[in-house]
């Protein structure tokens, strides 16, 4: 019976988890797991013996990803990371997201450069996924400042939606076999066709299993001021699509920015949604105010979550997968900063706490209730 | 030289569980890319955390043979000599 809630936290300088009890009163501490070793992304596998999944950017010996099967008191390499075949001329760079795939040992791989890895053993073996990895896009998508990135793999039966930054949103309906850029009304503010086939700087994408047409997207905003070809592009950056994702409409009236970087959808209700708008020039919170916004109806209206955050001088950055939300009956959001501190949003996120406060720059944040 | 001549690798600390501990390995090869190609059929998890897919020795890893970094040298194309040392070792970095 899951009776604990469990979070992965990757930073700067390893992997940590925290442990509590599902009352959430208190969580404990352990890591760093691949001490000194970045973590981009992370991933509470409850599937059978739950697992728990770090990648380990190693700048000196290439990239390894951790696996726990003792809910993260201790961990080991896998056999292998993916890797680029010796004649595909690219090489392994990062390891950007880790989802679980169709059968209990199947895990998924997104990676920098933009290609898609799938393992079908636990992440002992890898193999390409050719679809999306060889497709004719991917040698023209362009890395953005944090690299070229796959961050997002969605499952929905026989649907795949991939993100890329700088690549698009990419749709599979035949399982990954095949994929096509889906970026109708998904804007781009670096390129002079302000609505490209493919290119946009898409930053996180988030669904809901009972909503399985219904899609958000953080993407990259902030170009009301731009005045050069192809005019002003307000509001691109907070997207909704009701078609599986092959159209997206704007749903960022009402926020403080259009910038950002996380978007998490509640887990019991497909309408309520949450971002956290950063200022498009420093990336950082807007006035030195942090705060999450909430809407609740699908992105028609926006509210601010901000109770028991810091009130001034706070310029932290929640990067792209820094925000998650649990699946108790209250749910309560997570989120890491840039500047080391763990916040918990109690309520769906109507009273933040600091968890912990001097942990390296955190780049992730997963949670399970295992 | 000749094919048997054999060198003596040094193994940095954080690389020795791709070799089962060891610290030090022997192995015969007359050229820097041959040590690294003998690497590869021998201690497969060792050489991928020295060299990328495409074979390129990591940025942040430096090959010394004897007391001279490869690159000063005819980078892997490097001859070896029977006795040579090759020596594996992470770059200085920080932050």
């Amino acid at each position: 019976m899951a009776n604990r809630v469990l979070l992965s936290i990757g930073t700067k300088k390893g992997l940590f988890v925290a442990e509590s009890p599902k009352t959430r009163r208190r969580f404990a501490l352990r890591g760093p797991f691949g001490p000194g070793v970045a973590v981009y992304s992370a991933l509470i596998d409850p599937r059978g013996t739950p697992r728990v999944y770090g990648s380990s950017c190693n700048a000196f010996f290439g990239m390894k990803v951790l696996c726990s099967t003792d809910l993260g008191k201790t961990f080991k390499e896998t056999k292998s990371a993916p890797a680029f075949p010796k004649d595909d001329g690219r090489a392994l760079a990062n390891i950007w997201s880790l989802e679980p795939g169709d059968d209990r040992k199947d895990l998924l791989c997104g990676v920098e450069p933009a290609a898609l890895f799938k393992s079908s053993d636990g992440g002992d073996s890898w193999e390409l996924v050719p679809g999306i990895s060889n497709h004719e896009h991917a040698r023209k998508w362009q890395p953005g400042n944090g690299g070229l990135c796959m961050h997002t793999i969605l499952r929905d039966g026989n649907r795949v939606h991939l993100g890329i930054s700088t690549g698009g949103h990419y749709l599979s309906e035949d399982r990954g076999k095949t994929f096509v850029a889906a970026n109708k009304g998904v804007g781009a503010g670096f390129t002079p066709d302000p609505y490209p086939e493919f290119g946009q700087c898409v930053h996180k994408i988030a669904g809901h299993k009972d909503a399985p047409g219904r899609l958000y997207m953080q993407n990259h905003g902030g170009w009301a001021e731009w005045d050069g070809p192809g005019g002003r592009r307000p509001d691109i950056g907070v997207l909704r699509s009701d078609d599986h994702g092959k159209t997206w409409r704007s749903i960022a009236k009402g926020l403080p920015s259009d910038f950002g970087f996380p978007i998490v959808v509640h887990p019991h209700d497909a309408d309520t949604v949450y971002v956290v708008p950063l200022a498009p020039e420093t990336r950082t919170c807007p006035g030195g105010t942090p705060a999450v916004w909430r809407s609740e109806n699908g992105g028609g209206s926006w509210q601010k979550l901000a109770r028991g955050l810091p009130k001034k001088e706070s310029y932290f950055t929640v990067l792209r997968d820094a925000l998650d939300i649990d699946e108790l009956s209250s749910p309560a959001l997570y989120f890491g900063t840039t500047t080391g501190q763990l916040w918990i949003g109690r309520d769906g996120g109507e009273k933040w706490e600091c968890l912990f406060d001097a942990l390296p720059p955190i780049n992730c944040v997963k949670v399970a209730v295992v | 030289m000749t094919s048997a001549t054999k060198i003596t690798i040094h193994v940095p600390g954080p690389l020795r569980d791709c070799c089962a501990g060891a610290a030090v390995l022997a192995l015969s090869a007359t050229t820097v890319r041959a040590v690294l190609e003998e690497l590869e059929r021998r201690h497969p998890a060792l050489h991928r955390s020295i060299c990328d897919e495409t074979g390129t020795v990591r940025r942040h890893i430096n090959l010394f043979v004897n007391t001279h970094h490869m690159r000063d040298r005819n980078g892997l194309d490097t001859p070896l000599a029977p006795g040579d040392e090759v020596t594996i070792l992470p770059a200085v970095s920080g932050g």
